[in-house]
């Protein structure tokens, strides 16, 4: 998973592939490839929604802060 | 030092005493209606006790022009307390208030006023000038940030877009507050176990005067670079009191320029403050804040459910219907093949069984043949001898029938001429001597004559 994947652009490709697989536009050749990539983003999006990243974050974060 | 006795003097205790007649004189059991401004003010809160300065300056030059000491307790306390629960604002300097005041002496303090009861809607009221007039200033000062949309207002913040999902939170508060505990549990003890990383801006939220501080607070926030996705302001949990502070002009400016949205949570039971009408987002209290933020991310993830739900269901029901294609077409094969294996098997079959009957059949076909022959054989070979034995009876009646015994008992006579058998009527003529033999005789006789014969005796 990209480090650089943000909420909004896991939200924006989700939506795509939805909207993909309910128009039925997508080939079954790609349809499991589409289905591990929409997992992959709904499990990017529920376990930082509850990571416990951001609390090891702020613990650098505060670390620096006291080096300076 | 010794009393001149040519001057007359008073005690000073008679001194006072006169004035404290004059002056109850005057004003005893009395009393005034007063605006004033508030300074020097001291509470005692196990007495209950005020003690304050009530001043007036001139307005253009400011210059004081009096002041008068102060007390308030019993019901004046009670007053100052009721009008702190109904203004929001605290009873302290610096604010100007309409209040009932009688007028003491005391030989040792000296004159103060005595303050039987201040009245709210004055304050209040001049409160609603100040929101008001402050309100007017930021929408002139501040063109591009704030403007006046019907009966509220549009302001740069307000317009900013909120994240998705909320979760670098910067923190206003005052330490340790009531307000910040609240907001804290809330937001970590949320029902979805969502985290969230809350940095923490401490500075004081009450007193008009450190309204700065929170604006520096505010400054800290960007200058740290942190992408935080909202900042909250809170305070509350405490007294309702004192949320001037939240009107004033320097932090309502600073929320409606402020590059990320705010969500206030001051706990104001009344009018929203102007920090509230300039902020992204505006809720009662600081547990309501964290509960708009968790409901702000739960409704993120209830719409990636939603596209996982639909997901499934649509990859499924499209898997299952090529699957379904898929297998009545294999069925189809599976069949097509079937049947013309069957076909063709029944055919080897049938084949088999022909090839497998036919020399059978020849072989017996050909064994019937032969036991017809012989038996043919056999019995044409008894016909054979029959006919044979037949023919030879034939042979033998022939002959018995042909026997010259037999043709001459049928009545046929053997001529004889010269001793031979003739049957040339030239070897008999007239006078011949011949010999008929007729059945067991011979007859001796001489030919008289002859004649050609033509009957038709023998015609049968």
């Amino acid at each position: 998973m990209e480090e650089t994947l943000t909420y909004e652009a896991a939200y924006a490709e989700l939506a795509a592939i939805a909207r993909e697989i309910e128009s039925e536009t997508v080939s079954i050749d790609v349809l499991a490839q589409k289905v591990k990539r929409a997992h992959e983003l709904i499990a990017f999006c529920q376990a930082r929604l509850r990571s416990t990243e951001a609390e090891v974050t702020k613990i650098i974060v505060q670390m620096e802060k006291t080096e300076k | 030092m010794s009393v001149d006795p040519t001057i007359p003097s008073l005690r000073l205790s008679e001194l006072t005493a006169a004035i404290d007649k004059t002056l109850k004189n005057t004003f005893e059991g009395r009393s005034w209606w007063v605006v004033a401004d508030v300074t020097s003010h001291t509470h005692k809160t196990d007495k209950n006790y005020h003690h304050l300065d009530l001043v007036e300056n001139d307005p253009v030059t400011r210059v004081m022009l009096a002041r008068v000491h102060a007390t308030a307790w019993g019901a004046g306390s009670r007053s100052i307390e009721q009008f702190q629960r109904v203004t929001g604002q605290r009873f302290t300097n610096n604010i100007r208030v309409l209040m009932n005041v009688s007028v003491q002496f005391h030989a040792v303090y000296g004159l103060s006023l005595q303050i039987n009861q201040v009245d709210p809607n004055f304050t209040l009221g001049a409160m609603e000038q100040q929101r008001r007039a402050t309100l007017d200033r930021l929408v002139a000062e501040n063109p591009g940030f704030i403007s006046r949309v019907g009966d509220g207002f549009r302001t740069f913040n307000h317009e900013l877009t909120m994240r998705m999902v909320i979760q670098r939170i910067a923190i206003v508060s005052s330490a340790s507050s009531a307000g910040w505990q609240d907001f804290c549990h809330t937001l970590q003890n949320n029902p979805h176990g969502y985290r969230f990383l809350c940095d923490d801006y401490f500075t004081l939220v009450q007193g008009e005067a450190n309204a700065q501080q929170v604006v520096d607070r505010l400054v800290d926030i960007v200058e740290s670079a942190v992408p935080y996705d909202a900042v909250v302001i809170i305070r509350g949990g405490g007294a309702q009191t004192d949320f001037l502070i939240f009107d004033s002009h320097q932090i309502g400016k600073a929320i409606a320029r402020f590059p990320i949205p705010v969500i206030t949570g001051i706990g104001h039971q009344k009018n929203e403050t102007i920090a509230d009408v300039m902020a992204h987002t505006a809720t009662k209290t600081p547990t309501q804040a964290a509960e708009r933020i968790i409901a702000h991310n739960r409704s993120f993830e209830e719409r990636v459910n939603g596209f996982q739900k639909s997901i499934i269901i649509r990859s499924q029901q499209q898997l299952s219907a090529k699957l379904q294609k898929m297998s009545s077409l294999s069925s189809n094969v599976t069949r097509q093949t079937q049947s013309i294996l069957f076909d063709r098997k029944r055919h080897l079959l049938t084949m088999a069984t022909t090839l497998a009957a036919k020399p059978a059949i020849l072989v017996a076909n050909r064994q019937k043949d032969i036991k017809q022959t012989i038996a043919n054989i056999r019995s044409f070979a008894a016909l054979l001898l029959k006919s044979k034995q037949g023919y030879l009876n034939h042979q033998l009646a022939m002959v018995n029938a042909l026997s010259p015994q037999n043709t001459l008992n049928r009545g046929f006579a053997i001529i004889k001429a010269a001793g031979r058998i003739t049957s040339n009527p030239d070897d008999l003529n007239p006078g011949t001597e011949a010999e008929i033999i007729l059945r067991n005789e011979t007859i001796h006789t001489v030919v008289r004559s002859k004649s050609p014969y033509y009957g038709r005796d023998f015609n049968l």
